[in-house]
């Protein structure tokens, strides 16, 4: 389970653009030798969720959910290709004509709309509804989750959203985000570079304002795409039909090959994977995210037709620990964690070398330009496991040079985790192998639903707390700056008081600038080093996921922005 | 059962017992049908071993020179499943590992026979005795006293009790560690068996009430009151030991339920936090393993089915002993 | 006699309002913001703060819990402009993770869970009554061993790890039924038999176990009583003595035992349900908790009182009726 696991984990960090195939997997190996895709048939997604964390567009935000949303219901003014590899990380125009003319040294953006292109109902998509459709982000009381680009970029301030603007907001929204005939221009506070791949997220998909019906339109969003709800029931089942007015013509990306969709909800991870490996009747027809550790021997190491039947590829994730820096203001000490912790025990509770690799920074070697080895503390064994004499001589070290911290260590660091099977392991883990170099784990259960919220809580008196995080952007800026600095919007390591903080934050704005892209790739290189010298954060892993599905499915690549199937274009063999 | 806080059987409570108090059986009889009665005997040394064993699961683990944390990941393949057959048992682990962690399963049954033992009896012990004490003073005051009682257990008995252990387990176990309960494990154990009483005692009660309410009626009580005997000796003279009977079978029948709920809480991610392991914890791990690891399914699972047949049968057998009339079946 | 039923349903009223506020209350001590819970983790403190108005959880709690009343009878409104809605009366709230009406919810997922109570309850009776009889006429014999055994056993292991292991012994290892996957009677009988079948079975064993006991009980206490004795020396037939006494007196506690039991039932087989992945209360309103959506678990908290509260007025009335001495008490 382990993309069922870090989904839930780090949901926090939306997966827009990564180069996928430079991770390594085998995401070739499917298709091939089964013929030509066509149309007809059911395709069918089990899943444990008990629903889709959002189908209303400018809501939806996670990498599976956009993934299947996108490629099913909701067209946006771009789209990443619908492909397998590099390939599937280039865009190309939607609903638009092509990838957006920019203008006014990146501040100005417009694209013209295809013709043809319709709702559901037969009517045609105007620049109305997509200007309709973006002005929904704003209203962040009722439109909730969703990413919130649109309002950080728009120039437009203090605009509500259309629900409670009055006459004057809006005209200045309507001034902002203008129509002129099936053109649709958007003007920005700040130079967007690649302002076309925020416009690959649903949140610039079209919302017709007659059928907008606020928080309950999550449950019944009109179709811009092939499909259109049938039925949806959360804790059941989401059933997708075709939509009999969508025009292919006007879609160069979706080829819609099943004639219907059913995504089942609810039901138990090990159903799951026994529905998968058995391919009996109608699974043999569906797909499955995520494979539960237990069983990843049967798949990977079995037979041969069942291994075909399921990928093992490098997510766009990381996973690492944070530290709380002000409490453990002593870089020995967190060495001594660092070299304490059996991370090859931590690994084998999750599923072995199928969790991913152990990681020497938060930057994961698919953003090529921005990754480089980086040099790791002196000392940590590099098979993972805990090199117990190191982590002595640390806290040897630091007894002379932070007695205070190392006491704070020893009478108990306060272990923030999600009350899970899978996390209760990982705490048996580091009880033990902080127990051998003599500090102490003072855990703290926190229920899964409420673990963000409750470490993001500024009060909340932690010492260790996990992390886990994907590249908004095929760009460290999304990384680093997010991780890191006092601005960023995921920073849990509390480093601001650090006597290196001030000029670690002025590389980074030096970096952030810097538009020749190579050198820039050259300085997040350097930056991630400087982070992992003074190990304000402790690399974990770069992740893996599993998927599989049923024999008669075809198209099963795993598309790369996404890290997740192409659900859209799977076809019935 | 009296109380199973699971899916079923919330409200059934031993009737059958109603007509066992007729009389007062001397004790030498009762212990003498119990001795003859084999499978009882057999069924209360199993019980006996349990307790001993998790008693001295130190020593033992000691002598046998196995840890209920210490991790084992050599004994673990790739996978981080137990390396060898039958979930990896070897001279070092009679019963093999644990997946995932390697931690020995011998050792981790004997320590959590100790959590479920506690929760068991001490669970068990609490509602007991509340419901003795509330249901003999309802039934034996009766009038306003029995009405007011009466009103309390039906709203204690309107709340989907299962759903609300679930609920609440969090925030009332914070609150008892902010009462100075000693965080994490004690609170934990400490809100199971509180709950346990909270929502079991009615069912105890409403047994022992409706008894009292008969026997304070009896021929036998009539005439101590005659006598000029006082209430207390009334009760606990006259009536307490005439609820024997109906009280151990409660007993029997709820101690494992109360061990399930503990291990359904558990299965949950509710129960006992880790390290510390639990039959709670155990069956609801191994329950994921049941094609890679089906040694580690079977044995938590055993152990339980062992423990409440033996406690089972004992209550039967405690029962038949204690009731006057066994040996007179005129029928079948 | 009308009286006594006037005095009764009152009295299940003003229960039920006693249920309502505690549950309200002790719900209130949760620890988690539910106002948070609506929005991301990203989301900054004011719009955490506009929802929390919007939700009305900005309000003292005696109030929210007096609009929560007042909902049941007149519906509620919810939100500004055209993003507005509304829940009709008899209005439980509105449960923002699942974007519907709690009342809407609840008639969506009961009807799933009356179906499995209903075959549970069936073949429960049947099974325990059966093996208890015949517990209790082979006393002591080995059919009175394998029936403790067998109520042993069903008692002993919690619901989730005899759910999983008939999911798997039938489903995967013996590969005679088809995972479970709900679908209404109505749309597919055959599927809905199919995958009701196992949950059916599971709580069947269950509480099966139970009954075995009472029934077994029952009848050999019945069988000691002075009426069966006179039948004895009348010289009555075993069978009629048996069917006619016997098993009647012993019936009469475990049907009303039963009648609560299958009340409770209908507030949702929680982990009965999560296990075969039944769409139904129980599935539900454990998700409430996890994800901490209070409206939900406030709702189903109230109609699985009202449930085990009607129960009990019909067992009482039912006693009303049988048993004069009881309307005058």
């Amino acid at each position: 389970m382990t993309k069922r696991r870090i989904i839930g984990a780090v949901s926090f960090a939306l997966v827009a653009s990564l180069v996928a195939a430079s991770c390594g997997g085998d995401s070739g190996s499917d298709g091939g030798g089964d013929g030509e895709p066509k149309k007809g048939g059911t395709i069918r997604i089990l899943s444990s969720g008990e629903q889709i964390a959002h189908l209303d567009p400018q809501r939806n935000y996670t990498g599976t959910d956009l993934a299947f949303a996108g490629s099913t219901m909701h067209r946006s003014l771009t789209s990443y290709k619908y492909e397998a590899g590099d390939a599937g990380s280039e865009i190309e125009g939607d609903l638009a004509t092509d990838t957006g003319t920019v203008s006014n040294e990146g501040k100005t953006w417009s694209f013209t709309l295809r013709d043809g292109i319709t709702f559901e109902d037969g009517s045609a998509i105007t620049c109305a509804d997509v200007a309709y459709g973006v002005s929904r982000s704003f209203a962040t009381d009722t439109i909730t989750d969703g990413p919130s680009y649109a309002v950080t970029y728009i120039d437009v301030e203090d605009y509500p959203g259309p629900y409670k603007a009055t006459a004057e907001q809006q005209a200045a929204y309507d001034k902002a985000v203008a129509c002129e005939g099936n053109t649709i221009t958007f003007n920005l506070k700040n130079p967007v570079a690649d302002f076309n791949y925020t416009t690959t997220l649903l949140t610039f998909s079209p919302v017709p304002k007659a059928s907008d019906t606020g928080e309950k339109y999550d449950m019944s969003p009109v179709s811009s795409g092939p499909y259109k709800i049938e039925s949806y029931e959360i804790g059941k089942a989401l059933v997708l039909v075709r939509n009999e007015n969508w025009n292919e013509d006007s879609d160069p990306l979706r080829k819609a090959y099943p004639d219907s969709i059913i995504y089942e909800f609810g039901l138990e991870e090990a159903t799951i994977d026994e529905r998968m490996i058995a391919d009996v009747g109608d699974d043999q027809f569906a797909v499955a995210e995520g494979i539960q550790p237990e069983n990843l021997q049967t798949i990977f190491e079995g037979d041969e037709a069942l291994k075909s039947r399921a990928i093992d590829y490098y997510d766009p994730y990381v996973s690492y620990t944070n530290l709380n820096n002000e409490r453990l203001s002593c870089y020995e000490v967190r060495k001594a964690i660092y070299l304490a912790i059996d991370r090859d025990a931590l690994r084998k509770a999750g599923g072995g070398p199928y969790t991913g690799d152990y990681a020497d920074g938060f930057v994961k070697p698919a953003l090529a330009l921005d990754y480089a080895q980086s040099t790791m503390p002196e000392g940590l064994n590099e098979d993972g496991t805990a090199n117990v004499e190191a982590a002595k001589a640390a806290v040897a070290e630091a007894e002379t040079k932070c007695p205070d911290v190392v006491k704070l260590a020893q009478d108990g660091m306060n272990f923030y985790y999600p009350d899970t099977p899978v996390w209760q392991k990982a705490l048996a883990i580091w009880q033990s192998n902080m127990e051998a170099i003599g500090f102490s784990i003072k855990p703290e259960a926190v229920e899964p639903s409420n673990y963000w919220p409750t470490v993001m809580n500024p009060e909340t008196e932690y010492d260790i707390v996990r992390g886990g995080w994907a590249p908004d952007w095929a760009n460290a800026s999304t990384v680093i700056p997010e991780l890191f600095t006092t601005g960023g919007g995921f920073n849990l390591t509390r480093n601001s008081k650090d006597p290196d903080y001030a000029e670690f934050e002025g590389l980074v704005n030096e970096a952030r600038v810097n538009l020749d892209r190579v050198a820039q790739g050259k300085q997040w290189q350097e930056l991630n080093q400087y982070v992992v010298d003074r190990l304000w954060a402790l690399p974990g892993t770069f992740l893996k996921s599993q998927s599989i599905w049923g024999s008669k499915v075809g198209n099963t690549f795993q598309w790369g922005p996404f890290g997740a199937f192409c659900f859209g274009n799977l076809y019935v063999k | 059962m009296s109380a199973t806080f699971s899916d079923t059987g919330s409200f059934v409570d031993d009737v059958s017992v109603a007509a066992s108090i007729e009389g007062k059986s001397p004790r030498q009889l009762a212990w003498m049908r119990f001795r003859r009665d084999r499978f009882a005997m057999v069924a209360a040394g199993v019980v006996l071993f349990y307790v001993v064993v998790a008693a001295l699961a130190p020593v033992i683990c000691a002598v046998l020179g196995i840890s209920p944390y210490e991790l084992n990941s050599d004994a673990l393949n790739d996978f981080g499943l137990p390396d060898g057959p039958f979930g990896g048992i070897s001279r070092e682990h009679w019963l093999g590992v644990e997946p995932g962690t390697g931690r020995d399963i011998l050792a981790r049954l004997l320590y959590g026979a100790r959590v479920s033992l506690l929760v068991g009896f001490v669970g068990t012990l609490l509602t007991t005795t509340l419901g003795v004490i509330i249901g003999v003073f309802a039934g034996y005051r009766r009038g306003r006293v029995d009405a007011v009682i009466g009103r309390v257990m039906d709203l204690t008995l309107a709340f989907p009790s299962f759903l609300l252990i679930i609920a609440l387990t969090r925030p009332f176990t914070q609150r008892l560690e902010s009462l100075g309960v000693p965080e994490g494990n004690p609170a934990r154990l400490t809100y199971i068996v509180l709950v346990l009483a909270t929502f079991g005692w009615v069912y105890v009660a409403r047994v022992v009430r409706g008894q009292t309410l008969s026997l304070r009626e009896r021929e036998f009580i009539e005439a101590s009151r005659a006598s000029g005997a006082g209430t207390g000796h009334i009760i606990f003279k006259q009536i307490l030991p005439n609820l024997w009977a109906p009280v151990i079978v409660i007993v029997s029948l709820s101690l494992p339920g109360y061990v399930a709920t503990e291990s359904t809480l558990s299965f949950l991610g509710l129960g006992m936090l880790p390290p510390a392991a639990s039959w709670g914890v155990m069956l609801g791990d191994s329950i994921k393993y049941y094609r890679a690891d089906p040694t580690y399914l079977f044995i938590p699972g055993t152990a339980l089915i062992i423990l409440v047949l033996a406690f089972n049968i004992l209550g039967d057998a405690v029962r038949d002993a204690l009731d006057p009339k066994a040996d007179r079946q005129s029928i079948s | 006699m009308l009286l006594f039923v006037t005095r009764r349903l009152m009295f299940a009223l003003a229960l039920l309002l006693a249920v309502s506020l505690f549950t309200y209350l002790l719900f209130a001590m949760l620890p988690s913001d539910p106002a948070a819970l609506t929005c991301s983790k990203n989301c900054k403190p004011e719009i955490i703060e506009a929802n929390r108005i919007r939700l009305g959880y900005d309000k003292p709690i005696l109030e929210q819990y007096w609009l929560f009343l007042k909902g049941i009878f007149v519906g509620r409104d919810y939100g500004v402009g055209q993003a507005a809605f509304s829940c009709p009366a008899p209005s439980l709230g509105y449960s923002y993770g699942q974007h519907e009406c709690v009342t809407t919810l609840i008639a969506r997922t009961f009807p799933v869970t009356a179906y499995l109570s209903i075959g549970a309850f069936i073949l429960w009776m049947t099974l325990g009554i059966s093996l208890g009889s015949i517990a209790a006429l082979k006393r002591g014999r080995w059919q009175d061993r394998a029936a403790t055994t067998f109520s042993a056993v069903g008692v002993s292991l919690p619901t989730f790890y005899i759910g999983l292991l008939v999911l798997f012994s039938f489903c995967i290892w013996l590969r005679i039924l088809p995972f479970p996957s709900y679908e209404s009677p109505f749309v597919d009988p055959k599927s809905f038999f199919l995958t009701m079948l196992l949950p059916w079975l599971t709580l069947a064993v269950l509480s099966a176990a139970s009954y075995t006991r009472l029934t077994r009980n029952g009848m050999l206490e019945a069988m000691n009583e002075d009426f069966v004795r006179l039948g004895i020396a009348k010289g009555l037939r075993r069978r009629t003595i048996l069917r006619r006494y016997v098993l009647r007196s012993a019936l009469v506690p475990i049907v009303t035992i039963a009648g609560l039991d299958f009340a409770a039932l209908l507030g949702g087989a929680i982990i009965t349900e999560s296990v075969f992945s039944l769409p139904g209360m129980g599935r539900m309103s454990i998700r409430a908790v996890v994800d901490s959506d209070l409206p939900v678990l406030v709702g189903t908290t109230m109609v699985a009182a009202v449930f085990i509260v009607l129960a009990n007025v019909i067992v009482d009335i039912m006693y009303g009726v049988l048993d004069p001495r009881v309307r005058t008490k």
